[in-house]
């Protein structure tokens, strides 16, 4: 498809929906409700791909840290055909237990989950818990509300933790994030979130192009020419 | 055609908007593809029963009391209320640390921890995916054009009375179809001597003048 000056417009339009859709996602998110009333999440918009690839380098670096975060190379995959990601944090969890007492977290009391041992930061260690669990209610109604927004302007998204890990390791994400989670979005005609094939972190968009047209085309020129 | 009432119409629609709220939730998104929820609605005697239930907690909890003065009142004009349940361990195989326990395999071996409000420790994906499912709800509330609150003080009360059961962690979502929304400045629920009794108790220092000073 020859990239006429209408078609390049609708390239640029397109990427300046995705600056609007991000941001009235955030706006959705920053509204949605937040136990007790407390404010603690805050949204990291990502919209440059040279920072997105940064973030799925990352999230492929972290892949190699343990086993069982293999599926990490794939959400990489997936995450570099977003068009933003924003990352969403919990800034409580970690450090302000909410005081009421729930047991989620199974210490009883939040006096005792004050003083029950974290997990050492380091490889294999996404979050240090003991988290306050009942805060993650919070980052659960932040993402419904980023969901619920993108269903309404009926754009493509996909939820990934191994994002928001990747932003804390890179140190993106505020000083006392406990927990964070990534929502990558589309406004492409079939969204990378959806249809994925087995292999994808070696079988994919980029590897075809590389291995079918890129690799061929100047042998295909060569003999035909 | 037969006419058919307001108040009639008013309750037949709340009815479906819950059953369209569940479908929501059912559908919401989950973290591992995970659907293991458990949803309920609750009618007129059990909702009496959370209310004074909450309402018993008055000296440990202002807030379970207030709700549960607040629903006294909300069940006097067309109400429901959606309680969310789900099972603690993790499913995931995700070994997050969220927990404070190094592995999944682990935190699900560790002795469980029973209380009135939750039993734990819980995965932290499956509390996200329990709240993504009230959220979904409450958003479908909100497009239905129903008042609509989340309320962990009566999805507590709902899990130590055992009308929800079998279930580790709990969330609530209560909808209204009152001629107001009776879930945000809920001021008539408190007598101005009650007020100041409970502020006093629970924020000691903010009309104490000097920040040293003994308590009687």
């Amino acid at each position: 498809m020859s990239m006429e000056r209408s078609i390049r417009q609708y390239q640029e339009d397109r990427r300046q929906a995705v600056a609007i859709a991000a941001r009235l996602l955030l706006a959705s998110g920053t509204t949605s409700p937040r136990v007790g009333g407390v404010g603690e999440c805050t949204f990291h918009i990502m919209e440059d791909p040279c920072d997105i690839e940064d973030l799925c380098q990352k999230m492929e670096e972290l892949a190699e840290e343990k086993e069982k975060w293999d599926f990490f190379r794939r959400e990489a995959a997936m995450l570099r055909d977003a068009d933003a990601v924003i990352l969403i944090t919990s800034l409580r969890s970690l450090n302000d237990p909410s005081d009421i007492n729930c047991n989620m977290c199974g210490r009883l009391t939040c006096d005792y989950l004050r003083e029950a041992e974290r997990l050492q930061a380091g490889p294999g260690v996404a979050f240090t818990g003991p988290l306050c669990i009942f805060r993650a209610a919070n980052i659960a109604y932040a993402l419904d509300g980023l969901i619920s927004q993108a269903r309404n302007l009926g754009i493509d998204y996909g939820a990934y933790w191994s994002a928001g890990l990747a932003g804390m390791r890179l140190g993106l994400l505020p000083r006392d994030t406990g927990f964070a989670l990534g929502v990558g979005i589309s406004i492409t005609e079939k969204s990378p979130f959806r249809d994925i094939p087995l292999r994808y972190s070696e079988i994919n968009q980029r590897s075809m192009n590389d291995r079918i047209i890129q690799r061929l085309w100047p042998q295909f020129r060569s003999i035909y020419s | 055609m037969a006419i058919r009432h307001m108040d009639e119409l008013v309750q037949a629609g709340l009815e479906q908007a819950v059953e369209l709220m569940v479908l929501a939730a059912h559908n919401s998104l989950r973290f591992g593809g995970k659907n293991t929820l458990k949803i309920i609605s609750v009618g007129q005697e059990e909702m009496e029963e959370i209310a004074n239930y909450a309402l018993s907690l008055g000296d440990m909890s202002p807030l379970a009391a207030r709700d549960g003065r607040f629903v006294m009142e909300l069940i006097k004009e067309p109400w429901a209320l959606l309680l969310l349940g789900d099972k603690r361990k993790s499913v995931f195989g995700y070994d997050c640390g969220a927990c404070g326990y190094p592995s999944c395999a682990e935190m699900n071996r560790v002795e469980e921890m029973e209380s009135l409000t939750s039993n734990g420790p819980a995965c932290m994906f499956r509390v996200l995916n329990l709240n993504l499912a009230a959220n979904a709800a409450a958003a479908a509330a909100w497009r239905l054009g129903l008042h609509c609150r989340v309320f962990s003080t009566l999805a507590f009360s709902a899990k130590a009375l055992e009308i929800i059961e079998d279930c580790d962690i709990v969330a609530s979502v209560a909808v209204s179809a009152a001629k107001q929304d009776p879930f945000f400045d809920r001021h008539k629920f408190w007598t101005r001597e009650h007020w100041d009794q409970t502020f006093e108790k629970e924020f000691p220092t903010f009309t104490r003048g000097f920040i040293g000073a003994v308590e009687d």
